[in-house]
């Protein structure tokens, strides 16, 4: 039955319905979500990690290179802006979790350094997931992935708190399962001068083995178990989020078939990780930990 | 106002970047390219040049910076040298094919290992393939007059392609000769300011090409070198007209008249080599010289019209392509250009400058004497001649 609602909708939106993602996949919920918030006065520098399949039918305009070239190209359209006197426009610049923690790492340091004039966003679905799902440095500890057929063996890089020691103006996790949370940071993050960072941890049905009807779900219990919490540092000091009791880390694992193979030492490990990391923010909240 | 001192290369870079006005230069510093950027920082802070300045970390997200400035309609301007240049391989490759008329000045120095600091060509060679116009300068004043011309070039609707403005380091980078600043104003007047008729990244005239084939991109980039001969050549001729210089647009010919060998150089020996020549003449020997200015896009045309005249050309290869078809860079390209004449002249090839040896008045001799001895046997002695390897009497 036709629906003239439903294209109302669509025309609303950003992003064009129908992307080549796969069902389930975090990007073009995130891209919907986030461009409804920056708004149509936008240029997106960058590719997501497959979520460049949902930039690619996004609205407003986009230029991306190859995966390699992170915050870089940016750089260079904040500095055209500068020099046409553009100061109306928000520039953001995407990266995956892959490029943001391995190749273009440092490109995102550099640009940290220099406070470049942008909202720099890590989507981050924790493997090079484009190239069949091979192991970032985001990748988590134990996970399975096609070059760490036992798991993973090492933690995964903590970037937000990375970025933040560079003394930019603000850093904030956010998550699709708190759009709210997380329209609120973006809209933050477009009133700042300087350089932004915004990780967020967005869900990979495919490679991280779980039904796709349930994305939305298991990204919820990540956050809930505290394995992806919410947090901003802004002008230095902690904000922790969301506080709620955490959820033991099993939920989050088990919900998975990329930690099957995990024995109980292995999950009590990560729980053991999760619970520092937990006690350390709320033991950091509100207060100055950027000096 | 137009003024005319003693200059560094570098520094006549750094004056060309100005003049042309470009908006945004990203920039990562590397011997010897190193007194270009800072005499760009210099111009900006005592408030001559408005522009605005990137301090990148490395050469990869120096080029990528050019692209994301272009793209979003600034005019660009970058420099880099030898390992630097090798580091922005990746990034390289993007403007010809996006085609964004971004200007770099490659300031020759030779690569590792062993190559230390000073010239030879391998590093602005070594674009050869991506489809950047590569444009070689012999000093200070060619450089700044080249970077002006490139951009007029570049920036053409019908080219749209990146150029590479070479020099060598030392010799020309750090070596005063006498140079023409022109006047503000008038280069304004001959070089508007640039807008890219395909592209728009801002998001209230957003406009971009609509997405090619990879063949047709292909096709694109190869079909605009071989309108950019015409251009090159077009562009200075009215650079002439109107500044009062020009190098012949894609090959100087000097003292060519009867001669019935040449030597082809590039670059900075080719001064060295005019007196040569000069000398030469003045004994009767009938040997004349040819500047390759234009470097990409080759002009085969060009060296196909005007061969047939000669008996035998020397090639003066400041470069090496190991394994290749026979010798350096340029005579390959030289043999292929000249392959299907029916009457073509000997090739002799020679190496010479590697890793920024002095090229001597006795080893441009040497050459211009092996050529004539080319030309009257019709044959070469071998495929190429390693000059250094002789002793030409002289202390290096």
């Amino acid at each position: 039955m036709y629906n003239d609602e439903f294209e109302k909708y669509y025309e609303e939106q950003l992003i064009q319905g129908g992307t080549t993602c796969c069902p389930g996949c975090g990007g073009p919920l995130f891209w919907k979500l986030a461009l409804k918030t920056l708004g149509k006065n936008t240029i997106v520098y960058g590719d997501g990690p497959c979520a460049m399949c949902a930039l690619r039918s996004i609205k407003i305009p986009h230029y991306a290179i190859h995966f390699s070239f992170i915050a870089d190209g940016a750089t260079g359209i904040s500095a055209a802006l500068r020099a046409k006197g553009r100061n109306d426009v928000t520039l953001v610049s995407s990266g995956g979790d892959g490029a943001s923690s391995d190749i273009s790492f440092g490109k995102i340091s550099a640009a940290a350094e220099r406070n470049e004039n942008m909202i720099q966003i890590c989507i981050d679905n924790e493997a090079y997931m484009n190239t069949g799902i091979q192991k970032s440095g985001l990748t988590p500890y134990g996970a399975w992935t096609t070059t760490t057929p036992t798991g993973k063996e090492s933690n995964k890089k903590d970037i937000p708190m990375i970025v933040a020691a560079h003394k930019v103006p603000y850093v904030a996790t956010a998550s699709v399962a708190y759009p709210q949370d997380l329209a609120r940071k973006l809209e933050k993050a477009k009133s700042i001068d300087g350089f932004k960072y915004i990780h967020t941890v967005i869900p990979c049905p495919t490679g991280w083995r779980f039904d796709p009807a349930k994305a939305v779900e298991v990204t919820r219990l990540g956050v809930d178990t505290w394995v992806n919490p919410l947090y901003e540092v802004e002008a230095g000091v902690l904000k922790v989020n969301r506080k709620a009791e955490a959820k033991p880390v099993q939920e989050y694992l088990g919900a998975q078939g990329r930690f099957r193979r995990l024995s109980k030492d292995q999950i009590a490990y990560v729980q053991g990780e999760v619970d520092k990391k937990r006690d350390d923010l709320l033991a950091n909240d509100a207060k100055k930990i950027i000096h | 106002m137009s003024f005319t001192r003693m200059m560094e290369g570098n520094e006549a870079a750094a004056w060309g970047a100005k003049l042309a006005r470009a908006d945004v230069v990203p920039a990562y510093p590397i011997t010897p390219q190193t007194e270009l950027i800072s005499n760009i920082a210099s111009l900006i802070a005592d408030g001559t040049m408005k522009t605005e300045y990137i301090k990148v970390e490395g050469e990869h997200t120096a080029m990528a910076a050019a692209v994301g400035a272009s793209a979003a309609g600034a005019r660009v301007f970058t420099a880099s040298s030898s390992q630097g240049i090798a580091f922005m391989d990746e990034p390289l490759w993007i403007p010809p094919g996006r085609r964004l008329p971004i200007v770099m000045c490659m300031v020759n120095r030779s690569m590792a290992p062993l190559g230390g600091l000073r010239p030879d060509h391998n590093d602005s060679m070594h674009q050869r393939d991506k489809g950047w116009i590569l444009l070689y300068c012999e000093n200070s004043q060619e450089v700044l007059d080249t970077i002006l011309q490139a951009y007029k070039i570049a920036e053409n609707p019908e080219i749209y392609l990146p150029v590479g403005v070479c020099y060598d380091g030392y010799f020309v980078s750090a070596t005063a000769t006498p140079t023409t600043v022109p006047d503000q104003a008038k280069v304004d007047e001959w070089l508007p300011p640039y807008k890219h008729e395909w592209y728009d990244l801002m998001p209230d005239s957003y406009k971009m090409p609509p997405p090619k084939s990879f063949l047709k991109q292909r096709i694109g980039v190869a079909e605009a070198h071989q309108k950019a001969k015409k251009v090159i050549e077009a562009v200075d001729v009215d650079y002439k007209k109107h500044f009062g210089r020009g190098y012949g647009g894609l090959i100087e010919e000097y003292n060519c008249d009867g001669a019935e060998a040449v030597l082809v150089t590039m670059d900075s020996m080719t001064g060295t080599a005019k007196d040569v020549i000069d000398e030469m003449r003045a004994d009767g020997k009938t040997i004349g010289l040819i500047k390759l200015k234009c470097f990409r896009p080759f002009p085969t045309e060009k060296f196909r019209e005007i061969a047939p005249k000669y008996n035998a050309i020397g090639v003066v290869d400041r470069n090496n392509s190991f394994g290749s078809a026979g010798g350096g860079i340029v005579a390959v390209e030289l043999a292929r250009a000249l392959y299907d004449l029916s009457e073509r002249p000997v090739i002799a090839n020679f190496h010479v400058g590697l890793s920024g040896t002095d090229v001597t008045m006795n080893q441009i001799r040497y050459m211009a004497d092996e050529t004539l001895e080319a030309a009257k046997k019709g044959k070469v002695k071998q495929v190429v001649d390693w000059v250094e390897t002789h002793d030409l009497g002289e202390v290096m």
